[in-house]
């Protein structure tokens, strides 16, 4: 308890930001392993940013959690701080990555003629929609949580 | 203290300002991709278009966009009156009499299909309606039905729908009872018309028959089948009022619908029916000697915004009836022989054509499992596959609709010994009999003004570019005077070498037709025209190439397939006795040939014309005669059997195994490694009217532009044509203008708002069915300088702007897109639109050549067939539009012909198109929607200038991971670079485009990108973020050092 205790808000709002991460990461698997429009379609370069972005999340968390001392100490908070910097920029480039690779679908799938629509919006097709909107905004609230989160220190007491 | 704090505000600031500056810089990459997208949505316009009016070569030819409007209202009014088609007229009913009471029954009465604006209509404020056009003619409406289905049914209202990315409201119409207009894909079919029975149960007042004035009024029934993109009828799929599946035709008139018809009978004196759609009906219930036989049946076609009032003044006479049918209307559609291979399904070993780890990984996609399956529709989902699995054969040759029916009905009474009269193909007795499988035949359409039509004079002139040429004297028996519609047929000679060798000739054959006004009681002339190339046959056996029989050629002028039929028959001395069963209306003339000619027509634009498609011949691949092809020599033994049921097609056991699956999986050609391409090469040439002149126009082998496109990069050569959907982009060391596309089968859907005003006007008024069916060319071509004017107005120049494909069965749910069963009336029809379009410098592209004629499977199915259907049927139905107006645009079909995607098929694209058609325009693929489906190499090697996908702003290849293409991950600069054929054929496929550009109205204007105030934002927040960021990690830097510092002194 008293580790929890211990722990800062910026600590937490990382843990956020990993669990978003990869809870976004699960809901890209999901919508491209299940049935409907996206089924099989990949996107590798929002991956290696969704990937990069939650490991560089948890080296923050780690850094966070080490006990070190003098100049260290003050070497990997400033890396530990650069990393928090990067870590939303990488997850915003994973949503655009995203975004960019589904918007033909959307566009299929939500404004396809009204004759053709019975068609294009089958129950499959929905849900897979639906999943990828859910990643989009997923991973939106993920790079969100961890632009909050850089606003506030990983230490609970102030080494500076 | 306040140092310190400010690090965690610096480093969140920062953090901040880093994803604001990938947001932005990323965004606006992807927003520039989809700049016209956007520009829809936001209604900005990123491209700025000028143009020096003084130097235009095209210019519209009105002055004010309520003229150009007038002008396209007229077109639409003028299909009306000239492609209403009165089917029967019995008890003088037509015209109706302006002292006559109308009474409108069935739901389309309120409502004509299509009733919302979109692809098929305008939309305009001041569209009429046909209830509205009737009013206005002076004709009284009955109140109490119209209260009833206005009131009490349909409830018009608008639905309102957000759009789901912008918020903002859209509307369309609804209605509480509409008939279907989703056909689906071969599915179940509800015919929703509301049944007599239900009438009194929906608020229909129980005294209503009282109120109808029996005596004194007409009753009309209107009712609609639908139509769409992606949507096939079914045979058999017909669903009821109730919801109960009845089992008969969905085109079949229903038993709810023929309750309504009864009604209108019980109260009416008179009752007339109105068919408001583009596929033939089964109507043999309401016609002659039918159970439920009315006074008057007419075609109304597809309505757009104006139509009704000129059908308004033909019901009503203030116009003579000159319309025809543009298909047969038979009594049972399974008397069709095309119907007999309609839909497709998969080989027996379908399977092989997967890629995977038993039958081997495609080495374009290493370790990728693809599979075979042929996806529902076009757009059924995203996930890509071969869409190789099935196949359809048309059997039925060129024996399409009245070519059949009047060929069979021809030899029962000349060729006794072709089996015409058996019971094969027979659906209403054991013997086949054309007047119990027919109800209307092709060109058929009364007149309310009687009148004789014969050929006064016929010169046929026999040589290459030769014409036929036909005086046809129209006589005015009336005491009216009126216009009046002149058909031209011929019957080709039928000789022992066609019996031999297989070629195929129907007994009566549609060449063109044209109006005439002819006062009262008075005669005149009227010129027909046709290429004397289109009275030859193909011989895909021993000839190999066009062949003109020596013998009898009748010409005859008559008002439909079956008098021209009846009239050479009485010309070759057969009567009623020897089972016409009419005497003959009109005479025929004859020309002779007096010997076999296979060299006059084997030479086209200097080309020599030779079997191109042997490989679309199922019977190629399996090596033995699979399939037996419909022949008038023995209709009882060649009549179509189904070739996907009846017949187990394995691909395993050709000897042609290999090649045959390679092209099903887009294997169609190898790039090649050893062959180095040369690199694009700024040579300082340019795009631009200093550099183009009258030598450069007019000839597109100049070196000026062999020069120009050899400045194109390796990777845009081959980017710009695989990603030339959507628009055409600029190209480096080029500098073409960006060329938008837009769809527009019934005229350009970009509306223009007049800033003044403020009003928006809609240009796409026109009805392609009742173009069709108005059998006038010249029509055509008035409709063609009107949406080319348009297409100027709306500073729009690339559209495809209408649709040659052939109505091959009466099912296809595009039909309503078509001009006709006929491939030489959409020949002309087609020549007409695209030379008005074209001479306005528009870029008018039909769709889709060739045989997508079904929407199921379209998007994959492999179409076999002999050359000869090949060439006389769809291609000809095109050749009018491409070779003879010189087109400038063409959309490439969806389906394979043969197993060859049609976009990656050479024998279409370059053997005919470019060869022996001399047609230097833009061809295109349809939507690219499926990458395994689509070969961009294939596309590339066949002649294809762009490929339709959806982005813009894309002409690279480099734009995927790791420098691959974003589609293609095995097309990259590296894999193309050693195929200097693959290079230099794209960059010859962009001349084409660039020469058809120059040649266009595209040359009137320059584009300018400009930033609208969406680049303005994301460039603002790019920049300050940039500010931000800098700003922010130097004050974290400064901040850490400076608590680090305090902290020490402390």
């Amino acid at each position: 308890m008293s580790f929890i205790k211990k722990q800062s808000i910026g600590i937490w709002m990382e843990a956020a930001t990993l669990l978003l991460g990869i809870i976004s990461f699960i809901v890209y698997s999901v919508n491209i392993a299940g049935a409907g429009y996206f089924h099989g379609a990949r996107v590798d370069m929002a991956v290696r940013c969704g990937v990069i972005g939650l490991i560089l999340s948890a080296v923050s968390i780690v850094l966070a959690e080490i006990p070190l001392e003098g100049i260290a100490s003050k070497l990997v908070i400033m890396l530990s701080d650069c990393v928090r910097i990067a870590v939303p920029a990488l997850f915003i480039a994973a949503t655009l990555y995203i975004v960019s690779a589904r918007v033909e679908g959307f566009a299929f799938i939500y404004f396809s003629n009204e004759e053709v629509l019975q068609e294009v919006q089958t129950a499959a097709n929905l849900s897979s929609a639906h999943g990828a909107i859910a990643n989009i905004i997923i991973l939106g609230a993920t790079a969100l949580i961890g632009i909050i989160g850089a606003f506030f220190t990983t230490k609970k007491k102030n080494v500076l | 203290m306040r140092t310190k704090k400010m690090v965690p505000v610096m480093r969140g600031v920062s953090a901040c300002a880093a994803s604001l500056l990938v947001l932005s810089s990323f965004g606006a990459s992807v927003a520039n991709t989809y700049r016209k997208n956007l520009d829809d949505v936001f209604g900005t316009t990123s491209y700025v278009t000028s143009t020096d009016a003084d130097s235009a070569r095209f210019v519209s030819d009105y002055e004010t966009v309520e003229d150009m409007a007038a002008a396209a209202k007229d077109i639409s009014v003028r299909e009306g009156q000239e492609g209403t088609v009165i089917m029967k007229n019995d008890n003088n009913v037509l015209p109706l009499a302006d002292t006559n009471q109308v009474a409108l029954f069935g739901l389309a009465a309120y409502a004509p299909y299509p009733y919302n604006a979109g692809d098929f209509k305008g939309g305009n404020d001041d569209a009429v309606d046909l209830v509205q056009a009737l009013e206005d003619e002076g004709l009284t409406i009955n109140s109490t039905i119209k209260d009833f289905y206005v009131n009490d049914l349909l409830n018009k209202h608008e639905i309102v729908t957000q759009n789901q990315w912008t918020g903002a409201d859209e509307t369309s119409i609804g209605f509480d009872y509409i008939y279907n207009t989703t056909v689906g894909d071969m599915t179940d079919f509800a015919i929703t018309e509301v049944p007599a029975s239900e009438f009194e149960n929906l608020g229909l007042e129980s005294d209503w028959k009282t109120k109808v004035d029996k005596d004194n009024t007409v009753g009309i029934c209107v009712f609609a089948r639908a139509g769409g993109e992606s949507n096939t009828y079914g045979t058999d799929t017909a669903v009821n009022y109730a919801g109960e599946a009845t089992g008969e035709d969905p085109l079949k008139l229903s038993e709810d619908e023929l309750s309504v018809i009864d009604a209108a009978k019980e109260t009416c004196s008179k009752v007339i029916v109105l068919l408001n759609t583009g596929n033939a009906m089964m109507i043999s219930d309401i016609a002659e000697g039918g159970a439920h036989e009315v006074d008057g049946i007419a075609y109304i076609g597809c309505i757009n915004d104006y139509q009704c009032i000129g059908i308004a003044d033909v019901l009503t006479g203030k116009v003579n009836a000159t319309g025809a049918l543009t298909e047969t209307y038979v009594t049972d559609n399974r008397s069709i022989p095309a119907v007999q291979n309609f839909g497709g399904d998969y080989y027996a070993d379908a399977e092989t054509l997967a890629a995977n780890a038993e039958n081997g990984y495609d080495p374009r996609y290493p370790k990728t499992e693809i599979s075979n399956e042929s996806s529902a529709s076009s757009f059924g989902g995203g996930s890509p596959t071969y869409s190789a699995g099935e196949y359809i054969v048309e059997a039925e040759g060129i024996y399409v609709g009245y070519k059949y029916y009047e060929t069979r009905y021809f030899d029962s009474i000349v060729n006794p010994s072709y089996n015409a009269a058996s019971a094969v193909g027979a659906t209403q007795s054991d013997s086949w009999n054309y007047d119990s499988e027919v109800v209307y035949d092709f060109g058929h359409g009364l007149s309310y003004l009687d009148y004789e039509q014969n050929i006064k004079s016929i010169e046929v002139e026999d040589k290459v570019d030769g014409k036929v040429k036909a005086v046809i004297e129209v006589k005015n028996n009336s005491d009216q005077d009126g216009t009046f519609l002149a058909q031209l047929y011929v019957s080709q000679p039928y000789t022992d070498y066609d019996r031999k060798n297989d070629v195929e000739k129907s007994a009566v054959m549609f060449l063109n037709s044209a109006k005439v006004f002819v006062e009262a009681g008075q005669t005149a002339d009227v010129e027909v025209e046709v290429l004397t190339k289109y009275l030859s046959s193909y011989d895909y056996k021993n000839a190999k190439t066009y062949i003109l029989d020596d013998g009898d050629y009748y010409f005859t002028a008559a008002a439909g397939s079956h008098a021209a039929t009846n009239n050479v028959l009485a010309a070759k001395g057969k009567t009623t006795a020897d089972g016409m069963d009419a005497e003959a209306e009109g005479t025929a003339s004859v020309w002779n040939k007096s010997e076999f000619d296979s060299t006059t027509f084997s030479i086209e634009n200097d080309v020599p014309v030779t079997n191109v498609a042997d490989d679309a011949d199922l019977n190629y691949w399996t090596g033995e005669d699979t399939v037996t092809y419909l022949s008038r020599q023995d209709w009882e033994g060649t009549y179509p059997i189904n070739y996907n049921k009846d017949v187990e097609i394995t691909i395993a056991d050709s000897d042609k195994a290999e090649q045959w699956i390679k092209l099903l999986k887009g294997q169609v050609y190898d790039i090649a490694t050893d062959d180095p391409a040369t690199e694009g090469e700024d040579k300082g040439l340019r795009f631009d009217s200093e550099s183009i002149g009258y030598e450069q126009l007019e000839n597109v082998n100049d070196d000026y532009w062999n020069e120009l496109v050899s400045q194109i990069s390796i990777d845009e050569a081959i980017g710009a044509v695989i990603h030339g959907g959507s628009q055409s982009d600029t190209i480096t060391n080029v500098d073409n203008p960006i060329v938008l596309q837009n769809e527009g089968v019934c005229g350009i859907n970009v509306p223009y708002t007049d800033e003044e005003t403020g009003k928006t006007y809609h240009f796409n008024v026109s009805s392609q069915t009742l173009l069709g069916s108005s059998f006038n060319p010249d029509l055509a071509y008035e409709w063609g300088l009107v949406e080319g004017n348009s297409c100027l107005w709306v500073e729009r120049y690339q559209l495809w702007g209408t649709g040659l494909t052939l109505k091959r069965t009466p099912y296809n749910g595009r039909n309503y897109e078509y001009i006709s069963e006929d491939p030489m009336l959409t020949n002309k029809i087609g020549y007409g639109i695209v030379l008005g379009c074209t001479e306005k410098g528009i870029i008018n592209g039909p769709k889709h050549l060739g045989f997508n004629d079904q929407e199921h499977n379209r998007n994959g199915i492999s179409v076999y067939m002999t050359e000869q259907k090949f060439r006389e049927t769809d291609l000809r139905g095109f050749q009018g539009a491409l070779e003879e107006a010189k087109g400038l645009g063409i959309m490439i079909a969806f389906n394979r012909i043969g197993p060859t995607n049609a976009s990656a098929y050479e024998a279409l694209n370059t053997e005919i198109l470019r060869k022996e058609w001399a047609y230097t325009g833009i061809i295109s693929t349809d939507m690219m929607n499926n990458m395994y489906y689509f070969s961009p190499e294939g596309s590339i090697m066949a002649g294809i200038t762009e490929m339709a996908d959806f982005a813009t702003n894309d002409n690279h290849i480099n734009l995927g991971d790791g420098g691959v293409d974003g589609v293609w991950p095995y097309i990259s600069e590296k894999t193309v670079k050693n195929d200097s054929a693959l290079v230099e054929k794209a960059r010859e496929n962009l001349k084409y485009q660039l020469y058809t550009f120059a040649n266009s109205a595209i040359m009137n204007l320059s584009t300018e990108k400009v930033d609208v105030w969406w680049d303005v934002l994301l460039n603002t927040i790019k920049l300050v973020s940039t500010i931000v960021l800098v700003l922010g990690v130097a004050g974290y830097v400064t901040c850490s050092i400076v608590a680090i510092r305090r902290k020490e002194e402390m």
